[in-house]
């Protein structure tokens, strides 16, 4: 098990054994037998692929598309032992269905950039055996021994003849299926690794790929739903009599999370809810302000009394800081950032009695289904999924709110709906990432090697707000509702005062050699519901991490390359990308004037990436034109699509540091669309050369590991451009 | 009653007169390529072409396109027929997520349609208003110069607007 991947492993993994048990015996996912529909005369060795009589191949894909490319690293693997080639394949996305459960998560689901490593055997396996079932039918079928029949371009050869495969299903299904069939070699690899364009490319360049917002079901109603100005109040009152009247409005329903609209189109939902009059109960949030978190933040810091919860103790922890050579601290502030995926939440639902359907772009279509049968009252095996492409999710698509709304409408109102959230919607109702101030302290030998390591963290958790969503959708449905709702709020005390949440440590202390170190975390949460963003804790304590090393080098007046190859002797996959990133990037020689370049390393989710930011900056605007990347990611499944993740976290991370900040007046998120929580757009958009390190270990993710350095890297060219050692992001000149 | 000519074929639509464009085709027509994204014009993955220009849908009222010539993403070109432009996308296997690419192809075939040799800042200046999370700029960017290398060389055929006529006209590229 890495320990990047802990934190989207369910805190049932690391800590809470009662709810473990209780989400162990998830109810939702669908009984024994294969996870998709039969196909009359179909081969169907396991529920990962379907080859037909008239030679259709199908492979159902366990994880969910969100722009990471899991559709085609997935079938690639496919196709690799298959032997066929992967455009042939006919790719669905696969339903709820214990089979499809990722191996490392235990979860149906996508994220922690799992998705390759944690399928890379198995599936390969499942298409091995497939393959070895083929042959021994097609040996039967022909008469034939076993040797002489071999696998081709989707084609079962015998010497010079060839058959399709769908000749010989007939007879493989009469047949056992193979078990632990042998697996190509590296070496024979003539998918895996290869370039190509990506499988969804055309569908994606014409309009035709199917998202969750294009589902079309019969007697289509639209829903849109006010919630309210502080996240999470209850409501107290609503008067909708002028909403009712409006053109199409033919119902108004209240919900959980507010008051919902359905009428003939969106256009006439969306218009009739403006006129809505609602009057929201006051919470917790509605007292806090971003100037008050930050300060409450600042004095929980300097108050050495709260001891918070230990991250990491190793060596004599800090004790020894004193005794360095050189002694350096600083403080560190990143802010809440929102999710911002090009595509609204959404959801269509159809009802047909006590059934439905849910049309939905998802990254757990265990945690969607869930939330139908929880919010929706349906029996789990009345739920019948359909999920879609992601247009984008980024951890946003993990939580099933936009499901858990959507089946209380449909239900309600008695109507097929399809709920679509506003962008203003999206940017004041996410699970945020959270907020934190930090406190670095290192001791420095003579040498330029670290000593002690310890940093003090302030800001709220995840997974208490993960556990408050999930467990309702995840408990089994034999249990009292009134109990799992009860259960889920457990998880705020749990990780506020008893268990660290993985997430607050991830990446802040294991990159660097140092004996001694002490990461502690104290709990301060205003209630601004928090989640997943692509790389969790990482996006914010790399920032902290690499930044401060700079600071270390300074103080040492050692190079930055060599300080931190000296530091990370232990490290060799982050040296390996380290060396390559410098080497690509020119470190150390002469540069544009006014241009500089930064630094930045930082290993996640198994990857170990570098990356060289060449920034300059123009009275107070910073302008980062080019980022040269490194990254270790052992084995390559398509080395375009490492790249382009790469580069993708490259510019969702600079649109963070130049950019992202959600702030709060009074409980309510100021920021609402994309003028006053603005994206990188083109012309801001920096050169990004990725370089791969040639690697045959397992693979590992890449999906978040662009993120993480960018900031550093950004900040600390900014420094050596300006003088000004940003400490808080996003990162503004003054 | 509105009437237009969506993709090539006149439509007419009898609907609440300031309702968007985009919700139009979206729901009314049932064309799902062109894509909601912020409902404010900021972000571009409404893009569809009205009498020639990149127009953000998401704002346009319903009443205003009356007469006009819409294309969509549906009418740029299909799989079996690609505009060169969805050619180059593939091949340089452009898309991540995917959801702002319709907005994206109907921002940049605008351009060519007037430019068959964008320069950099061409580009930059006629594509900033289409956002794209996942961060495929520098490939949107390339792609774009690919297709408008192809439309050159091998005058394909492009479609522009006649406002003299009020009609699509349909013409070799480097023509």
């Amino acid at each position: 098990m890495k320990k990047a991947s802990m934190t989207r492993r369910l805190f049932l993994l690391s800590t809470g054994a009662a709810a473990a048990g209780l989400i162990v015996g998830c109810s939702t996912a669908a009984a024994k037998g294969r996870g998709y529909s039969a196909i009359a005369g179909a081969f169907e060795p396991n529920s990962f692929i379907q080859i037909t009589p008239d030679n259709q191949v199908i492979f159902y894909l366990p994880s969910s598309e969100m722009g990471q490319g899991i559709l085609d690293g997935l079938t690639t693997l496919i196709a690799e032992e298959l032997r066929v080639d992967p455009r042939a394949i006919d790719v669905r996305q696969a339903r709820l269905h214990e089979d499809y459960k990722n191996p490392e998560s235990g979860m149906q689901g996508t994220g922690g950039s799992n998705a390759v490593r944690a399928q890379f055997l198995p599936l390969r396996q499942a298409a091995a055996d497939t393959a070895a079932a083929i042959r021994n039918a097609a040996a039967k079928q022909l008469n034939q021994p076993l040797d002489k029949i071999l696998l081709a371009d989707g084609k079962v050869m015998l010497g010079d003849k060839s058959y399709s495969f769908g000749e010989f299903v007939a007879v493989a299904a009469l047949m056992p299926v193979p078990e632990n069939s042998p697996l190509r070699s590296p070496q024979q690899f003539d998918q895996i690794g290869r370039e190509r364009p990506r499988l969804d490319a055309l569908s994606k360049s014409t309009g035709t790929a199917e998202f969750g917002i294009d589902a079309e079901v019969e007697n289509l109603y639209r829903a849109v739903v006010v919630r309210s100005p502080v996240l999470g109040a209850a409501l107290e009152s609503f008067d909708a009599s002028a909403a009712l009247k409006q053109s199409g409005v033919v119902d108004v329903v209240k919900i959980k999370s507010g008051v919902a609209v359905v009428a003939q189109s969106y256009w006439q939902a969306r218009k009739a809810a403006a006129s809505i009059e609602l009057k929201w109960k006051k919470t917790e949030l509605g007292s806090w302000s971003s100037d008050s978190i930050y300060k409450n933040f600042t004095d929980t810091l300097n108050d050495s009394s709260q001891k918070g919860l230990e991250c990491c103790d190793e060596g004599e922890g800090d004790k020894l800081l004193d005794q360095s050579e050189t002694v350096v601290a600083a403080d560190y502030y990143a802010p809440y950032l929102a999710h911002a995926t090009m595509e609204p939440l959404n959801c269509t639902v159809a009802v047909e009695g006590d059934s439905c359907k849910i049309y939905v772009g998802t990254q757990s279509v265990q945690v969607s289904a869930g939330a139908a049968v929880y919010y929706g009252d349906f029996d789990a095996d009345k739920v019948k999924m359909h999920p879609a492409f992601l247009g984008g999710g980024f951890g946003r698509r993990s939580l099933g709110d936009d499901v858990a709304e959507a089946v209380a409408i449909a239900k309600q109102s008695g109507r097929n709906i399809q709920l679509v959230w506003s962008r203003e919607d999206d940017m004041s109702n996410d699970f945020y990432r959270p907020a934190s101030l930090v406190r670095m302290q290192a001791g420095v030998s003579k040498q330029g090697l670290i000593e002690t390591w310890a940093v003090r963290r302030v800001g709220p958790n995840i997974m208490g707000h993960m556990v408050d969503a999930w467990l309702d959708v995840l408990a089994p449905d034999y249990l009292n509702k009134g109990f799992v709702d009860w259960l889920s709020k457990l998880g705020h005390p749990l990780f506020n005062r008893f268990v660290a949440d993985a997430s607050n440590g991830d990446g802040i202390y294991g990159d660097y050699d140092t004996p001694n170190k002490a990461v502690r975390h104290v709990t301060q949460d205003p209630g601004l519901r928090t989640g997943f963003w692509r790389s969790v804790g990482h996006s914010s304590n790399a920032f902290f991490k690499e930044s401060f090393i700079d600071e270390l080098a300074l103080s040492a007046g050692i190079d930055e390359l060599q300080f931190r190859l000296a530091n990370m002797k232990n490290n060799p996959r982050l040296i390996e990308a380290t060396e390559l990133a410098a080497s690509k990037a020119g470190w150390g020689k002469p540069l544009p004037e006014g241009h500089f370049h930064g630094l930045a390393t930082h290993s996640s989710f198994g990857s170990a990436v570098a990356e060289i930011a060449e920034v300059s900056i123009k009275g107070t605007q910073i302008i980062v034109h080019k980022v040269t990347a490194a990254i270790h990611c052992g084995m390559v499944v398509n080395p375009g699509i490492v790249r382009d993740q790469i580069e993708g976290g490259i510019i969702y991370g600079l649109t963070a540091a130049l950019h992202g900040e959600i702030t709060l007046v009074d409980g309510v998120v100021q920021q609402s669309n994309f003028h006053n929580y603005p994206m990188l757009r083109m012309a801001d958009a920096p050169e990004v050369e990725v370089h791969i390190v040639a690697s045959q270990e397992h693979p590992e993710g890449v999906g978040e590991p662009g993120l993480p350095p960018l900031a550093p890297a950004v900040a600390n060219a900014v420094f050596k451009a300006s003088g000004q050692r940003l400490r808080d992001l996003p990162l503004r000149l003054s | 009653m509105i009437n237009f000519q969506l993709n090539n074929s006149p439509v007419e639509v009898d609907i609440d007169p300031d309702t968007p464009l985009l919700w139009v085709v979206r729901d009314h027509f049932k064309l799902k390529g062109s894509k909601f994204g912020c409902g404010m014009g900021l972000c571009g993955a409404c893009t569809m072409h009205v009498n020639g220009e990149a127009v953000r849908t998401c704002i346009l009222p319903i009443a205003a396109v009356q007469g006009a010539v819409i294309t969509s993403i549906e009418g740029l070109g299909s799989a079996d027929n690609l505009h060169p432009l969805q050619q180059a996308w593939v091949e340089h296997s452009v898309p991540q997520c995917g959801y702002c690419q319709s907005g994206q192809l109907m921002s940049a075939s605008a351009l060519l349609a007037k430019n068959r040799n964008p320069s950099d800042d061409d580009i930059e200046m006629a594509m900033n208003g289409n956002i794209c999370r996942c961060g495929t700029y520098s490939k949107i960017k390339s792609a774009i110069k690919s297709g408008a290398e192809a439309m050159r060389s091998q005058g394909s055929m492009v479609e522009t607007f006649d406002p003299a006529n009020e009609k699509t006209i349909v013409k070799e590229a480097n023509s």
